[in-house]
């Protein structure tokens, strides 16, 4: 541990650590721009300027680009340093616009401080100022070139962190330009970072722009909810709406960046088409109207068929408090569920993965950058959980083997090796490469076998859901746990399907999927269905079957925050309050129990009550759309209605799960989210019973995924994640493709006996020979295969258009 | 000095040289051409050759006189392979035509370096990084090293010693920063040509972060002479102690004869304009010179008899960089021509660091201002403390470019002030 002076202040910091990073440790903030902890040091602005009086180095130094050794004696206050400094400053201002009041940046721009802090408060330079043209970059981000100070944090980020190429630097000198060769939307799905960290305002938020000022917002750190990754991020709420999502850092997570899924998925919260209203048979009522009906009829058909005839069907974009609300509800009233997962097979290999998990295998998103060797299989990182894509490219780019086996053409922004497997085969392979010994693995993957034998820090990435089977996770788990056996720090990282699956896995009752329970209501068992923040008519795959159950209830009540298909055909339906409002516990893929407290109040936006007069002026006491109460709330309130229910507080853990009496989230989590004491064993137990071999696919195989943009249940009622959807197409290997006559380009008609929806064909020679590959896009009629993984036995395709046709 | 009888000194580099042809394979050869390669190939090893050139005292012609031997010595003797040899036919300094004029005049000695240093370094490709102007000589380049590949100097087994070397020509895209040995780099791998600041260095992580050698042509061309006829000789070529070899001068400005001229080390600057140059043109006064293209800093006539080699330079403070003599005469107004060098700088910097970046165009514009008489004391002070901040810019581009205003205010204090005092410029 070296040691040295700062500004005759002691440190020891850590070998390797640069005299910037040490500096901060003692609490001197020297200024940067180009520097960023994420993205190193390259010495660039020329701001981080100290005057290093002893040790190896002497005179005006860049502290960025030394690390600190022993015997330093470093002057973060010297007149040579600060002067240098303030001539920085005085440089990279003498182009800057001062257009301040309306930057979108002002208040809260790294360029105002270092201008004010550094002293340079007079404007001397007399020249002209160099002018650039801006450029559409797509309706996330705003672009304003003359702002620039050339730091090169954006090109830096967008190609060497994030590994995307249409966003660079071009020209030299004072003529530097960053932005694309031409117009046109950005192609990386992380590229609101560049918002972030453009330390003046080139890069502004487009969304939010003109709804306010930095200081106009309510700001609240909180948790993404839209996949399971769990990013910390900042809600900017203004006049009762969601107005901006930043990313916020989080040592264990996401470090500083979020992906744009998760920056500008919220539009659903302060949507005009948010329902604010109770419903009863599709006319709008007051809430108490709407409680006792929905009492009334549960009361009225429990009565008739028993307790056992009421279910309740969840997921996982509820909080654990809710979720423990319907499984409390659940035991202690004898119905049926709650069914958090769609399918059998989904929440068999959701609740094997886990099951699986333990604290010696669970890597964070932040760990999993140190991995050597990423093997990622039955998962598609970019669509499923983008930032851990983010995460593999940094291990990727500090030397790591990545390979992907999956049937879908993955793409992934490194270089990776890629092994198109049929979902079939996936788990074999693993179980291939779990053997003990190299030489068992079969001549395909020995050299696979051969790099993880030579890794020291393997992870397995691995879907856990509907396209990676229960077998595939278990052969997932069990390769780690051999890894680790073998004495590597191997680790083990599960993609699961929602924000919160972690805690559904723990919370799902009898049955615990929404396919068995539909069989039961069929067959006439189930009579009553509460639908709690969950929209099966739109997840579910085979939707006239699960139209024909569900027309066959006495009674389905529905709670959510947004306007499904479900709700709207709900007899009774309750406005939920969102995320942001209620904040909440979630369990992320890692087990991680993290807490986001409410961002604000609720209600209608004034944006939306104020009719457009500014400022807006509505004089009522009360505060319209406040009606909605969180979902677990919600429901302890229908079901309190009840004789003989029960009335307890919906943070109230006791009784809902032996691993969670006690549990308390606050203290669980504290200020950054700890691990979950309760869900983990803490070591590998022996091995579970060997499963049987996966079902052979016989035919082919169609296979229902997800994308980045279109299929996540909140995210796709965004408008401008809208606009960066590319069309959903059917995706094939060429040489599948020719088997039915068509090509990259044609248009197809997939049928089955429920259905047919027209889509384009594009062919990839990544995608397994025999898989057919579907985003469950919101533009697309999908539900009429029954599965997510269906055979193509069951499946008709007919080329329905050539190329132009 | 003009009527005294222009001094006999041996040609070496240039020796080859004819007015209107270049030099073939034949020519070179009977002028010695390939014998030091032929000796080293047969008898000799890397070692050998590193030591020999160390020993010649040989530094680097491109400007920062680095012992080309201590460069070769720097690749560790278990670097990884492949190892490069990166000729910088980038020449864009200006004042600076040394390097067209080497190829012009003998390309196979040229080629003959390359395969040296690329032996030296234990390296299988030899790349010549030509600025796009020199269309002509790359051209020249290609051809004849498919002439010497026929003749089994250049490719596979060279002179069936077992070693092989391919040569290929890259045409630069056209930048100065691109001269800049990291840059250069850079530009090879097709990515920006930023400079990258040391360590690691190029011989150790390099092109394709593998060692690699960058050397000027005439760094390259010396090679084969030494090689051929020993360190000791090429010591005794130079005039000075501390000098070694020749050095071909390219002079330019107010003479009566520019050009390229191949005289011993540490000739005196005095000669060169005077007898070699022909003389100030037009019977004109000698009132500076930039002794080593445009980021040197302007010797005064007080120092005419300053013999030009990198350590009498060094000793008062110059450095003799590409040895591009620019002169100029009474006539001439050094603060025009200051706004003149910066301007190419404000245009030329890679944009990477603010100082360079940012700097220069601001100083430019403070020199204009005293260039049009609109300066004032405070704007002197100005652009003397700016100057000195640019020495804490990223690479040596921006201390380079504000060489010549340090120069100007350090020699020629009374000419500024002229034209702060009278409101305009003296000379117009």
């Amino acid at each position: 541990m070296p040691k040295l002076i700062i500004d005759d202040i002691s440190v020891a910091v850590p070998e390797g650590t640069k005299v910037i990073e040490a500096a901060e440790q003692v609490g001197i903030h020297i200024p940067r721009f180009c520097y960023h902890p994420a993205l190193g040091s390259v010495g660039a602005c020329r701001v981080c300027a100290v005057k290093f009086l002893q040790g190896p180095f002497k005179g005006v130094q860049m502290s960025c680009m030394i690390e600190a050794a022993d015997g330093m004696v470093v002057s973060t206050t010297d007149p040579e340093a600060v002067d240098f400094r303030r001539h920085v400053i005085e440089w990279l201002m003498i182009n800057h616009p001062h257009d301040c009041p309306v930057c979108d940046e002002g208040g809260h721009c790294l360029l105002q401080d270092m201008t004010v802090s550094g002293g340079h408060g007079m404007r001397r330079y007399q020249g002209k100022k160099r002018t650039y043209l801006d450029q559409d970059l797509g309706p996330l981000v705003q672009h304003e070139m003359n702002r620039c100070i050339q730091c090169y944090r954006c090109s830096r980020f967008y190609q060497e962190y994030a590994g995307y190429r249409d966003l660079g630097v071009m020209g030299i000198a004072s003529r530097v330009y960053y932005g694309r060769f031409g117009p046109g939307t950005l192609k990386s799905p992380f590229s609101g970072n560049l918002i972030d960290i453009c330390p003046t305002g080139v890069y502004t938020d487009r969304p939010s722009r003109y709804k306010g000022r930095r200081w106009d917002y309510e700001r609240t750190p909180s948790v993404c909810i839209h996949c399971c990754l769990g990013c910390r991020i900042t809600v900017n709420v203004r006049y009762r709406e969601v107005v901006r999502i930043e990313a916020r850092y989080s040592p264990t997570v996401n470090g500083h960046f979020i992906c744009d899924r998760g920056r500008y998925g919220f539009f659903y919260a302060s949507s005009d088409r948010r329902p604010r209203k109770a419903r009863s048979g599709g006319a709008e009522t007051r809430p108490k109207n709407a409680r006792d009906e929905a009492a009334h009829r549960l009361e009225e058909i429990t009565a008739r068929h028993g307790s056992g005839s009421v279910a309740v069907v969840g997921g996982s974009r509820s909080t654990l408090e809710t979720l423990a609300a319907e499984r409390r509800i659940c035991r202690q009233l004898g119905w049926q569920g709650p069914s958090l997962f769609t399918g059998t097979e989904e929440s068999a290999a959701a609740r094997r993965a886990a099951g699986h998990l333990t604290t010696d295998l669970a890597v964070s998103l932040e760990a999993l950058k140190n991995a050597d060797l990423i093997l990622v299989a039955g998962a598609d990182p970019i669509n499923e959980a983008p930032m851990a894509a983010l995460a593999i490219r940094q291990a990727a780019r500090n030397g790591a083997h990545i390979e992907v086996i999956d049937p879908r053409p993955v793409t992934l922004p490194l270089e990776y090796v890629h092994r198109p497997a049929g979902t079939d085969k996936i788990s074999e392979i693993l179980r291939g490469l779990g053997k003990p010994s190299t030489e068992d693995a079969s001549g395909d993957i020995q050299d696979l076998a051969a790099r993880l034998d030579q890794s020291r820090r393997p992870v397995v990435v691995c879907g856990a859901g509907k396209i990676a089977s229960e077998r595939t996770v278990e052969q997932a788990a069990r390769l780690a746990r051999n890894l680790r056996r073998a004495g590597k720090k191997a680790g083990l990282f599960f993609v699961m399907t929602g924000a919160n699956t972690f805690a559904a896995c723990r919370m799902a009752g009898d049955p615990a999927d929404l396919e068995t329970l539909l069989l039961m209501i069929e067959d006439g068992k189930v009579r009553a269905l509460v639908v709690v923040e969950a929209d099966p008519m739109s997840e579910y795959p085979d939707l006239a079957r699960l139209v024909d159950a569900l027309a066959k209830l006495d009674l389905m009540v529905v709670l959510d925050c947004i306007d499904t298909e479900t709700a709207r055909a709900a007899h009774v339906f309750f406005p939920t309050q969102t995320f942001f409002e209620t904040g909440g516990t979630l369990i992320n893929n890692e087990a991680r129990i993290q807490q986001a407290r409410p961002a604000f109040a609720g209600g209608t936006p004034i944006s939306q009550t104020g009719g457009g007069s500014h400022p807006p002026r509505v004089f009522r006491d009360d505060i319209p759309g406040t009606e909605a109460l969180s979902a677990g709330q919600l429901l302890m309130d229908i079901v309190s209605a009840l004789s003989g229910g029960i009335s307890r507080s919906v943070e109230e853990f006791d009784g809902v799960a032996p691993e969670f009496s006690g549990f308390d989230p606050v203290e669980a989590t504290g200020e950054r989210g700890t691990w979950a004491k309760l869900p983990l064993r803490t070591a590998a137990g022996p091995d579970s019973p060997q499963m049987g071999g996966e079902t052979p696919i016989k035919k082919g195989e169609l296979l229902l995924v997800e994308s980045v943009y279109g299929t996540e249940a909140l995210s796709r009622s965004s408008p401008w994640l809208q606009e960066l959807e590319s069309e959903p197409a059917l995706t094939l290997h060429p040489e599948d493709a020719s088997r039915w006559g068509l090509q990259h380009g044609d248009r197809c008609e997939l049928s089955t006996e429920a259905g047919a929806l027209t889509v384009p064909v594009h062919t990839s020679r990544s995608t397994a020979p025999g898989t057919l590959v579907l985003p469950r896009h919101r533009r697309l009629r999908w539900q009429v295969f029954q599965h997510f993984r269906s055979g193509l036995d069951t499946v008709r395709i007919r080329k329905t258009g050539g190329e132009g046709a | 000095m003009s009527s005294q009888e222009t001094k006999k000194y041996p040609s070496v580099l240039l020796q080859n040289r004819h007015p209107d042809r270049i030099a073939t394979l034949d020519e070179y050869r009977r002028s010695g051409g390939y014998e030091g390669l032929t000796a080293l190939l047969g008898a000799g090893n890397p070692k050998q050759a590193q030591q020999v050139l160390l020993d010649a005292n040989l530094l680097g012609r491109g400007g920062a006189a680095f012992p080309a031997g201590k460069k070769m010595m720097t690749i560790a003797e278990n670097a990884p392979f492949p190892r490069y040899v990166v000729c910088n036919a980038d020449e864009m300094e200006p004042g600076t035509f040394k390097d067209r004029v080497l190829i012009f005049a003998d390309p196979h000695q040229l080629i003959e370096g390359i395969v040296i240093a690329g032996y030296a370094a234990r390296a299988s490709h030899g790349i010549i990084f030509i600025r796009p102007e020199y269309e002509q000589a790359a051209r020249i380049m290609e051809r004849e090293i498919e002439v010497a590949r026929s003749e089994g100097l250049v490719g596979r087994n060279i002179l069936q010693s077992g070693y092989d070397m391919e040569i290929v020509v890259h045409r630069s895209g056209g930048r100065y920063i691109c001269g800049e040995a990291t840059a250069q780099i850079n530009a090879l791998m097709g990515v920006r040509p930023n400079p990258k600041q040391p360590p690691p260095y190029p011989t150790t992580k390099g092109l394709w972060q593998r060692p690699t050698v960058v050397q000027n042509v005439e760094t390259l061309c010396c090679m084969p002479h030494i090689l051929r006829n020993g360190a000791q000789w090429f010591g005794s070529l130079a005039l000075t102690e501390n000098g070694a070899g020749t050095k071909v001068f390219c002079v330019s400005g107010r003479v009566e004869r520019p050009g390229c001229y191949e005289l011993p080390m540490g000739v005196p600057l005095k000669e060169i304009v005077e007898v070699h140059a022909g003389g100030i043109k037009n019977g004109g006064r000698f009132k500076a010179c930039l002794p080593g293209g445009a980021s040197t800093a302007f010797v005064p006539a007080r120092l005419y008899d300053i013999p030009m080699d990198y350590e009498s330079l060094k000793q008062e403070g110059f450095r003799l960089g590409t040895a591009a003599v620019m002169v100029f005469d009474h006539s001439d107004c050094l603060v025009d021509a200051t706004v003149n060098l910066l301007d190419f700088f404000a245009r030329e910097s890679c944009g990477w660091c603010t100082p360079c970046r940012d700097g220069l165009p601001y100083i430019r514009d403070l020199m204009k201002r005293v260039e049009a008489g609109r300066g004032s004391t405070e704007t002197i002070e100005k652009i003397e403390t700016m100057c000195r901040h640019m020495w804490s810019a990223y690479c040596a581009f921006a201390p380079g470019a504000v060489s010549p205003v340090q120069g100007l205010m350090a020699e020629f204090k009374d000419e500024v002030m002229a034209h702060v005092e009278q409101g305009g410029c003296p000379f117009k």
